[in-house]
């Protein structure tokens, strides 16, 4: 059973004259422990797709499973539970919680879930340990560098069981070498067994993916099979620094 | 997977994240707060203004009157009688049979030289009940009948200290203490022992009474309570208090929603960001309520701790001024209480509405930022009329009880005031809306302005319906102040002006003492035999006082005439005197200024128009005149002649009878007061040294009161209106115009002008402001017409005939003047966050 099923899912904003289609009868389904690249241009709905899937928004048309369970037939609060438990996002610009501090951010999924505070920042600490960012815990996003924002978001995605994690753009604020260290915690988050959706631009970084579907106007019009490794990406980019 | 598998998964947790959830929600509105503080500032700043007002203003409104226990010390009872006789020795006697009882005579004597009287009291000092009705400032209690104890007002008036002999009731008696009295330090008396007052004229026993005892008093003694006492007024100054707090929070709350409303839209990307990981609409109106809650404790924490110190600081004035010692911590503390949570309940209240709001935004529209589109809001002015009608009608009921007097109707005459602020909140949207029909061919600038206010009718009806029950408040103050005020019939207002003195004929003093000083300067007691004064030796009495002070001395003659008549329910009042070459020459009036026709020249504003005003007079035995019989007569239509010169004070002069008219009905006229008039207002010492000489010679002098002219009301009601909508104002136009930054920057890149700028700001605040006091105005007029229609006592509709049209002005047209002046000046000093959308 895929963690994430899209089953026709169609988009359009607006109404009359005004109506647009941001996504047009699109199927998509990630398995456990895979990670799927989408890629295309600009209101190309890269991010219509993220935002549906991660139940921020419903589809005009289709439906949407996570792990088997329709979105359609959720209330408001249970999709809340929903993305509490099981669907981790991630943003471009990180999304934290400014009055909150890096463990706080982390551990609040899990707060809002009913986990003690205490319970929950031990959870947190150890997401926070486990992409080296023990040190930073009691800092707020305010004094933390990108890098270290974005693997806070990481952490917050991860924390707990999640097994969906969505990442729109994820290193579109970061520097070459942050983005890159970003895909690595995505995919190691992957061989751990969750399901990865990442919305990018950068075909690089796209390159990590097992598949990638390509959008534009609003369809699927192409999907990769899984590209080389990316160890030997980086090597062929060592050889040809160009 | 289904959802019954993740809340399995879950194990134990509660579906909305129970109190985890509430605690992790609450600790980031709470971090919001402290880091975002000045954002809110004009909403804790003014919660914590009007939570202190309300602390210090009703502790002063409450502890202003005696103490509930006053002039009954620990006693549960008290008996009073007129006079010592048979009588009272009989209930005395039977009183003493129920238990213990405790006697305080009192015998009144006049302080020479003054209206004002003092008593000569006998209580023991230690007496079962009576001891928190007097305390010792120095010295000691009198123990036997050679000694007597005085009132710091009684010391300063006999020029007496400690050590000092004084004859007080027949009895040469050494003081031997200062006294007075906690609960009352109004009361200026000379302590004696018991058994110790010749002739008391007032008679109070003090007891607890066994239950179901006192009919064994008889028939026809009346027993007080403190219980009995409170409740006869049942409009208290907590119940004032209260209505006042539970008005002012209401505003605060119709100010603050539009606040927290732009605070929930800089927050929805972190709204957005926290529903992105899961958090339900439940935990978001939580951040928002959270955040409201937060401000309304703090803010009533403030407001207390500055309420409290201002109490501290004010404390011994007002003792002073109150006449009665007050306890540090004599709060009326379920004011208190309830102004710290009402101000908690207003800002949660306020802060509730944009929180349900923020949860109707969606997820992904939040987290970009995107304001959400201006709520349309009911615009139909049927629901405000209906109840502005029903509130009519009660007031209207209100003021047509007891007769036509307004008594009894208290409750439907609050509820008709209360019911007015709804219905003109139901009406501000209107307004709005219509104003912006109204504006649709004006200026770019203008039109925009009144088109965004109908637009975010959400956020400027509130501060409109908050500016226009301000203005409601300082209206109907003004219009019934100007209606009572203006009945010329039965004058009120001060007694006289800072530089006036009027000088009566006194009654000899009691016990034959009075009171001057000797060669050398020092006050000196005479025990004599006092004989009524001569008019001459009276006269020269009132020229030395004037000589003193080195001023004009006018003798006002009285004429055994008097006006009479009903205006609005009220009746003539006031003395009237004869209008004497000296007179007018003293107020400068020239006899070319005079009718030779006039009867009567008054300086009452439309007194000259009264109809059914007579003239009656008596007869003198003599020559009789027109109108006359040998008892006298009455002129049905005198001829008034308003003259603005003449004095405007109730004691002074207002009203003269001209010679003319004395002739014509052969009215006799003897001088027994005189009026000094100084160039400037008289000193404390000034007023002091007139009274001592005026012991002398017979006279009493009366000086201004406190009581305030109807100008003095109206104008501060108007200040005080003027001042609420302007803070209101303050707080909301940079919020409304904080809705429409984008168009801003839209207007500034199509090459808008900073005058665009400014004159949006300056309309929006003008329209505003016009609006509110347009509403409040005509808020006003309904009540007092409401009220008046069928209360015949205050005059009836034809009481606010007399329009306090400068006052009007000034709200209607100044104040948003006002605001539209300052918006203009501000404009050009906007944050830079109106270029931009503020993201968080």
């Amino acid at each position: 059973m895929s963690m994430l099923e899209l089953r026709h899912v169609s988009k359009k904003y607006g109404q009359g004259a005004n109506e647009v289609d941001a996504i047009t009868d699109i199927d998509l389904a990630v398995e456990r422990g895979s990670l799927v690249a989408i890629m295309g241009p600009s209101g190309s709905g890269k991010s219509t797709l993220l935002t549906i899937a991660g139940s921020l928004e419903e589809p005009t048309a289709g439906d949407v499973m996570i792990d088997g369970a329709s979105l359609s037939g959720m209330s408001r609060n249970e999709k809340a539970r929903l993305r509490r438990r099981s669907i981790g996002y991630v943003f471009q610009d990180f999304n934290l919680l400014k009055g909150l501090t890096a463990v706080e951010n982390v551990s609040l999924p899990l707060e809002l879930d009913g986990i003690s505070m205490k319970k929950a920042r031990a959870q947190g600490m150890a997401a926070l340990e486990g992409l080296g960012l023990t040190d930073r815990a009691d800092r707020f996003p305010d004094e933390l560098s990108g890098g270290e924002r974005q693997r806070v978001a990481i952490a917050r995605a991860v924390v707990g069981e999640r097994s969906l994690l969505l990442a729109d753009e994820p290193s579109g604020a970061l520097d070459s070498v942050n983005g890159e260290s970003v895909m690595r915690m995505i995919l190691a988050a992957c061989h751990g067994g969750v399901a990865a959706v990442v919305v990018t631009h950068d075909a690089k970084l796209a390159s990590w993916a097992d598949r990638v579907v390509f959008l534009r106007d609003g369809k699927a019009v192409d999907e990769t099979l899984p590209p080389p490794s990316p160890e030997a990406l980086l090597e062929s980019d060592v050889a040809n620094p160009s | 997977m289904t959802m019954d598998d993740v809340s399995l998964r879950a194990g134990r947790r509660t579906p909305g994240g129970g109190i985890p959830a509430r605690r992790a929600v609450t600790r980031w509105a709470w971090r919001l707060f402290r880091s975002e503080w000045r954002q809110q500032f004009l909403i804790l700043a003014l919660i914590t203004v009007a939570v202190a007002a309300t602390i210090l203003g009703s502790t002063v409104a409450v502890n202003n009157p005696p103490p509930k226990n006053a002039g009954f010390g620990t006693a549960q009872d008290s008996v009073s009688f007129a006079s010592y006789n048979q009588q009272t020795q009989s209930v005395i006697a039977k009183i003493k049979n129920l238990g213990t009882v405790q006697v305080i005579e009192n015998e009144t004597y006049s302080i020479p030289g003054s209206i004002n009287t003092y008593q000569l009291r006998s209580q023991a000092a230690h007496g079962p009940y009576g001891s928190p009705m007097l305390s010792l400032v120095s010295g000691h209690f009198p123990a036997n009948a050679n000694e007597v104890a005085v009132t710091h007002g009684v010391a300063g008036a006999f020029g007496l200290s400690v050590g000092q002999t004084w004859r007080v009731g027949g009895v040469e008696r050494q003081v031997v203490g200062i006294v007075e009295n906690p609960q009352s330090l109004l009361e200026e008396f000379a302590l004696v022992v018991p058994g110790q007052v010749p002739n008391p004229a007032q008679v109070t026993a003090l007891f607890d009474a066994p239950s179901g005892s006192l009919h064994s008093l008889g028939k026809g003694v009346q027993v007080n309570t403190p219980a009995s006492v409170a409740q006869s007024n049942p409009l208290n100054p907590e119940t004032i208090s209260l209505a006042a707090l539970v008005l002012g929070m209401l505003m605060i709350a119709l100010v603050s929603i539009g606040g927290f409303t732009v605070l929930a839209q800089r927050r929805m990307r972190s709204i957005g960001m926290l529903e992105s990981i899961g958090a339900t609409d439940r935990h978001v109106r939580l951040v928002v309520s959270a955040n409201g809650t937060v401000v309304g404790v703090v803010g009533a924490i403030l407001g207390f701790v500055i309420g409290f110190a201002g109490w501290l600081a004010y404390r011994p004035s007002f003792e002073q001024s109150a006449h009665h010692v007050v306890g540090m911590f004599a709060l009326p503390w379920i004011v208190v209480f309830a102004a710290m949570v009402l101000a908690v309940v207003a800002a949660y209240f306020a802060s509730s509405r944009p929180a349900r709001a923020v949860t109707r935004i969606p997820i992904v529209a939040a987290l970009s930022g995107r304001p959400a589109p201006p709520r349309q809001i009911h615009r139909s002015a049927v629901p405000g009329i209906v109840i502005i009608a029903a509130a009519f009608l009660l007031l209207g009921y209100a003021g047509g009880t007891g007769g036509g007097d307004g008594n009894g109707g208290t409750p439907e005459l609050l509820l008709g005031l209360v019911l007015l602020m709804p219905g003109l909140i139901l009406l501000a949207p209107f307004l709005l809306s219509l104003t912006e029909r109204v504006g649709r061919r004006a200026p770019i600038a203008t039109r925009l302005a009144l088109r965004d206010l109908a637009r975010f009718r959400a956020r400027s009806g509130s501060a409109l319906a908050a500016i226009s029950i301000g203005v409601l408040v300082a209206v109907i103050v003004v219009l019934a102040s100007a209606s009572r005020f203006s009945n010329v019939l039965d004058y009120a207002g001060p007694n006289l002006a800072s530089n006036q003195l009027a000088l009566h004929t006194a009654y000899a003093p009691r016990g034959s003492v009075i009171v001057h000083r000797n060669a050398k300067g020092q006050l000196v007691q005479q025990n004599v035999k006092v004989e009524s004064a001569t008019p001459a030796e009276l006269a020269a009495g009132a020229a030395q006082i004037a000589r003193g002070l080195g001023t004009q001395l006018i003798a006002l003659k009285s004429p055994n005439a008097n006006l009479s008549g009903t205006q609005g329910g009220r009746s003539w009042s006031g003395q009237i005197y004869v209008a004497t070459p000296q007179l007018l020459r003293a107020f400068g009036i020239k006899a070319s200024q005079i009718d030779p026709n006039a009867d009567v020249l008054t300086s009452r504003p439309g007194l000259s128009g009264v109809s059914g005003l007579h003239m009656d007079f008596g007869g003198n035995g003599q020559k009789q005149g027109p109108g006359q019989n040998s008892s006298g007569g009455s002129d049905q239509h005198p001829v008034i002649q308003e003259i603005s010169a003449l004095p405007a004070g109730t004691s002074a002069p207002n009203t003269v009878i001209t010679e003319y008219a004395m002739k014509k009905y052969h009215i006799s006229a003897g001088t027994s007061d005189w009026l000094i008039v100084g160039s400037q207002t008289f000193a404390a010492s000034q007023i002091s040294n007139a009274q001592l000489t005026a012991s002398t010679a017979q006279l009493s002098v009366e000086s201004r009161n406190d009581i305030p002219s109807g100008s003095t009301i109206i104008n501060y009601a108007t200040l005080f209106g003027i001042i609420i909508a302007l803070g209101v104002l303050a707080m909301s136009v940079g919020l409304v115009r904080s809705e429409t930054s984008s168009d801003l920057r839209t207007l500034a890149a199509t090459g808008a002008s900073s005058y665009t700028r400014r004159a949006l700001t300056a309309v929006t605040a003008g329209a505003l402001g016009f609006l509110g006091a347009l509403l409040g105005v005509g808020g006003g007029y309904i009540a007092m017409i409401g009220w008046l229609r069928s209360n015949s006592l205050n005059g009836g509709i034809s009481a606010l005939a007399n329009i306090p049209i400068g006052d009007l002005m000034l709200i209607l047209f100044g104040m948003p003047a006002i605001a539209a002046i300052v918006g203009w000046l501000f404009a050009s000093r906007e944050p830079a966050v109106m270029g931009r959308q503020p993201i968080e």
